[in-house]
């Protein structure tokens, strides 16, 4: 990858930056227009044609919403929902994994399968079933019941389940020979060479369970329980919607992800994978 | 539909996908009871996830195979139906609508998201300055409210005063697309959006798989003089085969699902111009109470997914022996 | 294999309704309370932080019944709440009372099972209560009305002024209507204002609603439609002419009617009357221009009902409280007694003192709030307020959710221009004859 400082390198490097600048000011457009409908009132933030700048600037939005609202509860219930979940998802998802993607045993397939058959049925057609299952368990308006709902996805096993199939068998091989048991094999040689794929469901099962409506819309209902989402959802009113301080806080409830991701994204590395392969 | 054509399947690491029974060492021993205890280990190891995933989830999703049966309306008792409601599906036009717009968005989602988020992820596996930044850039449609998603983009689609509009009748006095708010054009303007929204999340998908994607093998080839559409070729896209099924897959049922940004976006408008199969469920299920047809047409995008993704399950196996 | 998977969906499918089984059971399994002392019953409320109307019933029935608590139990707002009710409804977890929030929901509730009768408690309420005959299905209640707003024209008074157009009289019919917003239209563009004459939010109780509730023999379940035709020319003939931003824009750009009539975008606005108290608390806070409003009754289809001695017709939903079947049966009583007072004038005038429209209109309702700060005071407003005959957006039936979603679907078609007014109408009753039934 090292550079070769010639003109057309140069010049394709050039090139790269400008699309890639182009391309990201484009995406980020919108959250540009959230950041800037935070900063205006509520009757300034749909107007036609569209007010790029906010006048006059009102940065008391983002105190008023610390005052008006819950939001430090509902940021503290929300990452205790996601690290919660994340944990148990990237625990119990490449655990079993491992079941599918290196051992052998009769229905296995057919089990697989399943999983992945679930993943295609659209939750709003199941949840009520689903809720009075948990509510006759007592669960329904605790974390109990949004950890349950979370945590064993389909989602982690498949996608783990593809990450180990990429590793050589030649590798588990090796370490049973060497008298590792199946446990150790998933411990000290699976779990270390999938670190981009462990960093990436880490990721997005973070990002699921923070942006997740449906769940805790309908299992919390207590106000000391709610979740970020239920709660900017709560301004918009019946027949009047606070969209400056529902911008303010979604900016505010984005701003944690950005963080955790752009921390997260380095462990995509590339060689990390493969170093084992050859030690 | 998947994008991998291979014509070295196999890598110099050996194959990438399960291996053949043959070279499985407990299969060249004899010996049930190494059978049995391999079953029992593999059961061990899927246990703690398949309790959670089968009480939580099976069990529910196999009621709604029960209630797609029933004329429920959620409340009270139900009467057994059989058929009824999937008889009465097969004649019912919004069904149809709804089927139509479901596969269209598909057609068009599933291609162009794949493309799209490999070509980002291709782009930002290399080591360039402010790769971390641009990374993050690619995701954040994914993380941002889908409101303000919705919002902004409907802004910018607006016929009168959308800035869309204003660029391109820069170049055409002809008539300008209606976007969002024109029953042929609402759907290629959802299919932007979502393809916009999802890239950066598949992106990071396939970032991870690049990852296996041994360096040394790039060099190897360089070596050979291979040129750099060759290595992606005949190296990468071979070796991103588990992830690339994977991401098939999870394309595939997320677009036969779509529902919250066509419910933002458009509502299903207008008229039923983009009314899919998920808001079709929602609207008899919740808005009209008619549980158990809602129910069927579930069972009916159960059985669209699962018929696509075991071709593709199958597809995958043939390259892959 | 297959028969393996069939069995096995079985057992599981089995083992889940008996689970649900049991949850339903559990509300009904409560210790009998002794009638005569404390009872605390609990009621759905949505958004209990902005919405203070429950609170202020449970209070103020509290302070006439020291005896009796009503605890509020919190859902979300907007659709969410008849979700999230639902769902609690269907798995016995519903508190003792709740809101029946739209009225296209009321007959699936009652049908389920999941309502009391309390046609007792309606018998004891002043008929003139609004929508509460609207209520009866085979002759039986099992909801009633506490609150409802009725649909009447906002008109900014500096802006008719500035345009030298005359205000409404009472007397108008939708043709005044139309010549007035294409009179001020014409006049703010004259001088340089991009205002419009009028405002027509994009949703489809904006000219159904109207439709419905003014033509001559219109009804829903007829499945004969063309009743909407003139009003869907009379909506389009307005945006095409710029008298009222055009639908696309409203829908894209996401406008609000707050912000168009409240900043002075837009002379008129049709809208219930729940806006008095948010336009009243915008101009206070700033967020709304100050200027002087009125409001003036719904114009009419026939000039035979419009003017200020006669009843203008319009249209809003009740808003109804019902009790939940599964309630314990030693609180039915307070139960009914509280419901019997939220609908009732006590329920009225306490509702009326936070700005907001009960069901039963009377005189103490009137004056509580016409004599709330900065809500106007001329004679036409209090008529338009207190004098309307209201029918139901959504009338009490067994198809008339799956209509108006249809009819839902229609609207949007028609107001894009995505197909002829007369098309739209004509493919909507084929498509009710095809999917209703």
């Amino acid at each position: 990858m090292a550079a070769r400082s010639n003109a057309p390198a140069v010049a394709a490097r050039v090139v790269l930056y400008v699309v890639l600048c182009t391309a990201a000011a484009l995406i980020l457009l919108p959250f540009a227009w959230m950041v800037i409908s935070s900063l205006k009132t509520n009757n300034q933030v749909f107007t036609a044609p569209v007010q790029w700048v906010p006048d006059p600037v009102r940065w008391a939005n983002y105190l008023d919403i610390w005052a008006r609202s819950d939001m430090a509860t509902w940021l503290k219930n929300t990452a205790f929902l996601a690290v919660t979940v994340t944990f148990l998802q990237v625990l119990t998802g490449s655990f079993a994994a491992y079941g599918f993607a290196k051992m052998r045993f009769p229905g296995r397939d057919v089990l697989f399968l399943v999983y992945i058959g679930t993943i295609a049925v659209p939750w709003q057609s199941y949840f009520i079933p689903q809720f009075q299952m948990i509510s006759g368990w007592g669960l329904n308006n605790t974390f109990w019941a949004i950890i349950l709902l979370q945590a064993f996805g389909a989602f982690g096993v498949f996608l783990m389940k593809q990450y180990y199939e990429s590793i050589p068998d030649s590798l588990c091989e090796a370490a049973r020979i060497d008298g590792l048991s199946e446990y150790g094999i998933w411990w000290r040689i699976m779990v270390p060479l999938s670190v981009p794929a462990i960093a990436s469901l880490t990721l997005i099962t973070f990002v699921n369970t923070w942006n997740d409506y449906l769940g805790p819309l309908i299992y919390l209902r207590d106000r000391e329980l709610w979740t970020i989402q239920i709660g900017l959802k709560s301004f918009i009113g019946q027949y009047n919607a606070e969209y400056a301080l529902i911008m303010t806080g979604s900016v505010l409830s984005v701003l944690p992800i950005a963080i955790i991701f752009l921390l997260g994204q380095r462990y995509f590395v590339e060689g990390i994978a493969t170093t084992g392969v050859k030690g | 539909m998947t994008t991998t054509v291979v014509d070295h399947p196999a890598g110099p690491l050996g194959r990438p996908g399960a291996a053949p029974r043959s070279t499985q060492p407990w299969h060249r021993r004899p010996g049930d009871r190494l059978k049995v205890r391999n079953a029992l280990i593999g059961w061990t190891f899927i246990l703690p996830n398949f309790l959670g995933f089968a009480v939580i989830t099976l069990v529910p999703v196999l009621t709604l195979f029960y209630i797609s049966l029933t004329n429920s309306n959620i409340f009270g008792t139900a009467t057994f139906t059989g058929l009824e409601n999937y008889v009465k599906l097969a004649s019912d036009k919004s069904f149809h609508t709804a089927l139509l717009n479901t596969f269209y968005y598909a057609a068009a989602h599933i291609p162009l998201t794949i493309v799209v988020s490999l070509s980002l992820a291709l782009l930002l596996n290399r080591k360039i300055r402010g790769a971390a930044f641009f990374r993050t850039v690619a995701f954040f449609p994914y993380i941002t409210s889908i409101v303000a998603i919705a919002v902004v983009w409907n802004m910018l689609f607006s016929p009168e005063f959308g800035p869309i509009n204003q660029f391109l009748g820069l170049f055409t006095d002809g008539e300008l697309p209606g976007w969002t708010v024109d029953k042929d054009w609402a759907m290629p303007a959802v299919i932007i959006v979502g393809t916009w929204r999802d890239m950066g999340y598949y992106m990071l998908l396939f970032l991870a798989g690049l990852q296996t994607v041994p360096a040394e093998l790039h060099e190897a080839a360089r070596v050979d003089g291979a040129s750099a559409w060759q290595r992606l070729w005949n190296i990468t896209l071979p070796c991103l085969r588990p992830t690339m099924f994977f991401v098939t897959v999870m394309i595939t049922i997320a677009s036969f699902k779509v529902f919250d940004l066509i419910l933002v976006m458009t509502d299903g408008g207008p008229g039923q111009a983009t009314l899919v199969l998920s808001q079709f469920i929602y609207n008899k299920g919740f808005v009209q109470f008619q549980f158990g047809y809602a129910s069927a047409a579930a069972v009916v995008l159960f059985f669209i997914c699962i018929l696509v993704t075991v071709v593709q399950f199958l597809y995958n196996k043939r390259k892959e022996a | 294999m297959n028969r393996k998977i069939m069995t096995a969906v079985g057992t599981a499918a089995a083992v889940t309704l008996a689970l649900t089984a049991c949850s339903g059971g559990a509300a009904g399994d409560a210790a009998t309370e002794e009638p005569a002392g404390p009872v605390t019953i609990s009621m759905a409320g949505w958004d209990l932080a902005a919405v203070p109307e429950f609170q202020t019933l449970a209070d103020a029935y509290h302070a006439a019944n020291p005896d009796v608590t009503v605890e509020l139990k919190e859902y979300p707002a907007g659709n969410d709440y008849d979700t999230a009710l639902t769902a609690d409804l269907a798995a016995g977890t519903a508190p003792d009372v709740f809101i029946v929030k739209n009225l296209k929901n009321y007959i699936t509730f009652q049908a389920g099972g999941t309502l009391l009768d309390i046609s007792d408690v309606a018998a004891e309420l002043d008929p003139a209560t609004g929508g509460l005959e609207a209520m009866a299905i085979d002759g039986a209640t099992y909801a009633v009305p506490y609150r409802q707003d009725s649909w009447v024209l906002y008109y900014n008074k500096d802006l008719f002024a500035q345009a030298g157009v005359a205000e409404p009289d009472g007397s108008w019919t939708w043709e005044d209507y139309d010549k007035a917003a294409v009179a001020l239209s014409a006049a703010f563009k004259a001088a340089g204002s991009t205002a419009t004459g009028t405002y027509q939010h994009g949703w489809q109780s904006v000219v159904q609603g109207f439709a419905l509730a003014q033509s001559d023999g219109a009804s829903l379940d007829s499945g004969d439609y063309s009743y909407l035709e003139p009003f869907y020319e009379q909506a389009i003939a307005l945006q095409d002419g710029g008298a009222q931003p055009t639908y696309a824009t409203v829908t894209t750009n996401k406008l609000t009617y707050q912000a168009q009539f409240g900043t002075q975008q837009s002379a008129m606005l049709p809208m219930g009357s729940w806006y008095i108290a948010t336009l009243v608390k915008q101009q206070a806070s700033g967020e709304a221009n100050a200027f002087e409003w009125g409001i003036a009754p719904i114009p009419q289809l026939e000039s035979s009902t419009a003017g200020v001695d006669n009843t203008p017709v319009t249209f809003g939903d009740p808003t109804t409280m019902g009790i939940n079947s599964a309630i314990d049966e030693a609180k039915v009583a307070a139960a009914k007694d509280f419901l019997a007072f939220a609908a009732g004038p006590e329920g009225a005038a306490a509702l009326a003192a936070i700005g907001i429209t009960p069901a039963l209109i009377d005189d103490t309702v009137t004056e509580t709030i016409f004599r709330l700060e900065g809500v106007p005071t001329d004679d036409l407003s209090k008529f338009a307020y207190t004098t309307h005959e209201t029918l139901p957006e959504n009338p009490v039936g067994e198809k008339t959710a799956a209509i108006q979603t249809i009819l839902g679907e229609t609207h949007t078609a028609i107001m894009s221009g995505s197909v002829p007014v007369a098309d739209g109408i004509a493919e909507a009753e084929e498509r009710v004859a095809n999917e209703v039934g």
